[in-house]
């Protein structure tokens, strides 16, 4: 395909995801700190970091809740950190789920954790499918230059 | 670039920050922003007792960004603890967290101000301006 079509399609994908939300002004930023400083790459950097991080958090997460105790304190911990990426990357969808969530950690409320984790996993694995895309296409784009 | 290169270089002066962050993203998300404000050198402690230990050692810096929440000591007994040492460098914690209970918090142990997460560049250059580091 030619770069200009490839172009096209990313920037396709990348209005979707600011139009559905996935993704906010932070991710933006990201990019708008890749080009200024011309670092290239950084893009790829952060959000690698952030899906491996969050692909870490989830299945602590999972395995802290199958325990016949929860410890609350420590799914509250492992949920802020994911909030604290979500937010860095500006991954809006993730973040937001992650604030309900840290509310039914403070109430102790353990199926509502469970549930609250299962709507994290699949705002996560929704975004990260389309960040491979988004970093497939710059690879594809960077490889006709 | 040119942005960047003209702030610092109307600062003259290199300035020295110390951040205090165990989560390598938020990391290189510091490094790509002290690199576009310019003119910061930025000396990194992965939680509370490096940043402690780092200080105490004679660490001359002009700021200190210090997260909350880290594994060993935690940003708010590391800056008790810097504050014990007679340090007056401003010091700033951050934190995703940022309820009015969540900046009493820093400011009780010592913290001169607050930054929600995530870093930004307007944010940075806030904080740079506030301390007259800009």
């Amino acid at each position: 395909m030619a770069a200009a079509a490839l172009r096209e399609q990313l920037n396709a994908l990348l209005s979707s995801m600011f139009a559905s939300g996935l993704v906010d002004d932070q991710f933006q930023q990201l990019q708008m700190l890749q080009d200024d400083g011309g670092t290239p790459g950084f893009v790829a950097e952060v959000v690698t970091l952030f899906c491996d991080d969050a692909d870490r958090i989830i299945s602590e997460l999972a395995a802290l809740l199958e325990q016949p105790v929860v410890d609350f304190d420590k799914v509250d911990a492992y949920v802020h950190q994911l909030k604290g990426s979500s937010a860095s990357v500006g991954a809006q969808k993730v973040k937001f789920t992650c604030m309900q969530f840290r509310q039914l950690c403070q109430d102790k409320n353990r199926d509502g954790c469970i549930m609250a984790l299962a709507v994290v996993r699949n705002e996560f694995y929704d975004l990260r499918n389309k960040f491979q895309n988004m970093l497939q296409l710059e690879q594809q784009i960077q490889a006709q230059q | 670039m040119a942005g960047a290169a003209s702030a610092a270089a109307e600062r003259k002066v290199t300035i020295r920050v110390l951040l205090v962050e165990d989560e390598e993203i938020h990391r290189v998300l510091a490094r790509a922003l002290m690199k576009a404000v310019g003119g910061v050198e930025l000396d990194e402690a992965g939680n509370g007792a490096e940043a402690v230990r780092r200080v105490r050692e004679g660490g001359a810096y002009d700021l200190i960004l210090a997260d909350r929440q880290m594994p060993v000591m935690d940003g708010h007994e590391a800056t008790r603890q810097i504050r014990a040492l007679g340090v007056t460098t401003p010091i700033v914690g951050l934190s995703s967290d940022s309820l009015a209970a969540d900046v009493d918090a820093f400011i009780k142990a010592g913290a001169d101000d607050f930054t929600p997460k995530p870093l930004s560049k307007e944010k940075l250059n806030h904080i740079l301006a506030k301390f007259n580091l800009a």
